[in-house]
């Protein structure tokens, strides 16, 4: 129902925000990211939650990232391993905290939002690290995992799938198709590196002419800093029939956390994006690194 | 010199004490998880070799498991993506962080006045995910990665080096090829998986034969629920003529939900007091196992449980 607003606004060519980083902003708030903080610091997560609403997002997208059932599985050998040495709820600890993190998300709207319409998207990255397309599980497995995760964050409440940081096609393609299959709306959004391409090499143009006609409603690209993300517009622009956008990050990666820097700071964030706003994008957030501040200054765009 | 000692000990048959985990005891105690701890915590991480001298230990293990460039690099799609978007430096991170260890494990040894008496392990662990023997590169790949961080910590002043966790015949091999290229002697641990062989299936007992061949002078188990070591060492006793050992990991694996490295976070260690676990190091010592210790979930109470238990308490310095 929320997403019929959003939809509108899109059909009207206006702007519509999305929210920026949460694990980074969880970190930036000086706390560990290690478990998503989804049942240790429930109130914190929320709390960011409503502060990217009062800074104007339309859309907030869940605190997810990489959540799902694999990640916990890949850190045993197989499952006799983990039934030896593994904690015994991490089988369902996965679909346990996505429906945390899409309660959270609606605790905060129901909080703040007042009567503006706001959409919950359940964030889902690629099932293995967003980084690596070589790792990405074969095709059927994938789909059957996707089907699992998008049947939960229904359940639980979600108005939309925002696919991010995917690395290829065809992840993209298995996962658009279980999201539609689910019956969510789809936004699908791409890494892409300096030359404005997929990490598998792949180019955008190709995206769009695979991913449009599955039903996706969005394309967009994120989890790449503003230069490369201005570079992977000017590629999908031209071959996007839907309503595309973006969110860049901001800082660098140091893992396992971020490394904040000032090189983009709200003002200057902003004037770079009116320019992606001038070339036809109309889904504009930030990915790690942005803040509320970020997103309070996008806003003013549209 | 501190091996000197060590290897005095086993010589004459006495026990000699390991000491305790330090990642999982350090996230225990509400250390962040980043770096190993060893850029924001290092007082927490000194304070914890401190804890273990005072139970009594004869070995300091550096908190460098698993700390080889390969685990910063693996997040990136590559060298020149972790290069455009990563923080600066990741690139001999852990060379650096290596040689910290070192420095806090030396430093608090040094503090104590126990350079004679406690020697220091540098610690090799897999080059990819510890659990994950599927995951093992090549035996090439291996060795140079190897050498690279065996060559730092024996620079940075380690008595011997420990192979921890070893969890395949081939890249323990490699590991053995590579350290022993530091002229310091060099000890194997494997990581055994449900059955008791290693976690990648080959038989426990031809491994330990053929690490000891390779030039091992000590071959452990450790990682894994007490009982199982147990059964291990039986076969490692009957295998191999050189010193064995165990050391266990009590409680329950508990990743973070956010997937990256080996994390060390476990849960319900409670089902393991210290005396139960220093019950469990008598039994070991009794099959004939010479050296003894705690792995993930054990703490320094377990240690000192354990070093009272089998007489070997601290002695002043």
């Amino acid at each position: 129902m929320s997403y019929a607003a959003i939809a509108d606004r899109l059909r009207q060519g206006r702007l519509v925000l999305l929210d920026g980083g949460i694990g980074t902003e969880i970190l930036r708030r000086n706390v560990s990211w290690a478990d998503h903080q989804l049942a240790d610091r429930p109130e914190l997560v929320r709390a960011i939650h409503e502060d990217y609403i009062r800074a104007g997002a339309d859309v907030i997208s869940t605190n997810s990232f990489q959540l799902c059932r694999r990640a916990f599985r890949n850190h045993f050998r197989d499952e006799a391993h983990q039934r030896l040495i593994g904690a015994p709820d991490l089988d369902q600890r996965a679909d346990r905290l996505l429906e945390a993190a899409v309660a959270l998300a609606a605790e905060a709207r129901a909080r703040t939002a007042g009567n503006r319409p706001v959409a919950i998207a359940a964030a889902v990255t690629t099932l293995e690290w967003c980084f690596r397309p070589d790792l990405a599980p074969p095709p059927e497995q994938a789909a059957q995992e996707y089907a699992e995760i998008f049947a939960v964050v229904r359940r639980a409440g979600a108005d939309l799938v925002l696919l991010e940081t995917v690395n290829s096609i065809r992840e993209a393609a298995i996962a658009a198709e279980q999201a539609r299959r689910a019956g969510l709306p789809v936004w699908v959004s791409f890494v892409c590196d300096e030359d404005g391409r997929l990490f598998t090499g792949e180019t955008l143009g190709e995206a769009a002419r695979v991913l449009q006609p599955l039903g996706v409603d969005a394309l967009l690209l994120n989890c790449a800093p503003p230069p490369d993300i201005t570079r992977g517009l000017e590629e999908l622009a031209p071959s996007a029939q839907v309503p595309f956008g973006a969110y860049p990050h901001i800082g660098r990666f140091d893992p396992p956390e971020w490394m904040f820097t000032d090189e983009y700071p709200p003002e200057r964030l902003r004037e770079i994006a009116s320019g992606w706003y001038r070339k036809g994008a109309r889904i504009l957030g930030g990915c790690c690194g942005t803040t509320p501040a970020h997103i309070a200054a996008l806003r003013t765009l549209g | 010199m501190g091996y000197a000692t060590i290897a005095a000990r086993l010589q004459q048959g006495a026990p000699v004490l390991l000491d305790g985990p330090m990642g999982s005891e350090l996230v225990r105690r509400g250390i962040r998880w980043r770096k190993h701890g060893l850029l924001t915590d290092q007082p927490a991480v000194e304070q914890l070799h401190r804890d273990y001298l005072a139970a009594g230990v004869h070995i300091l293990r550096t908190n460098t498991f698993q700390l080889n460039p390969r685990i910063y690099r693996n997040v990136f799609r590559n060298a020149r993506h972790m290069q455009h978007i990563g923080a600066p430096g990741l690139e001999d991170l852990a060379q650096r962080l290596a040689r910290t260890a070192v420095m806090l494990a030396r430093r608090a040894r040094a503090e104590a006045g126990l350079e004679d008496r406690v020697a220091i392990a540098g610690v090799l662990g897999p080059l990819e995910h510890c659990y994950r023997p599927d995951l093992s590169p090549p035996p090439t790949i291996a060795r140079a990665e190897h050498a690279e961080m065996a060559r730092v910590l024996a620079e940075a002043g380690v008595d011997f080096l420990l192979l921890e966790s070893m969890n395949t015949l081939g890249e323990a091999l490699a590991a053995v090829e590579s350290a022993r290229v530091t002229g310091l002697p060099v000890w194997v641990s494997f990581v055994p998986g449900p059955e008791g062989e290693l976690l990648s299936g080959e038989p426990l007992g031809e491994a330990a034969r053929a690490v000891t061949e390779a030039g091992a002078s000590a071959v452990l188990v450790n990682c894994a629920p007490p009982e199982l070591l147990t059964d291990c060492l039986r076969r490692l006793v009957r295998a191999v003529q050189v010193p064995v050992g165990a050391f266990a990991l009590i409680g329950r694996f508990s990743p973070p939900s956010w997937k990256f490295e080996f994390h060390p976070q476990f849960i319900e260690a409670e089902a393991w007091p210290p005396v139960r676990y220093a019950e469990q190091a008598a039994v070991w010592r009794a099959i004939g196992a010479s050296i003894v210790g705690g792995c993930c979930g054990t703490s320094p109470a377990h240690i000192a449980a354990i070093a009272r238990r089998l007489h070997m308490e601290a002695q002043p310095a």
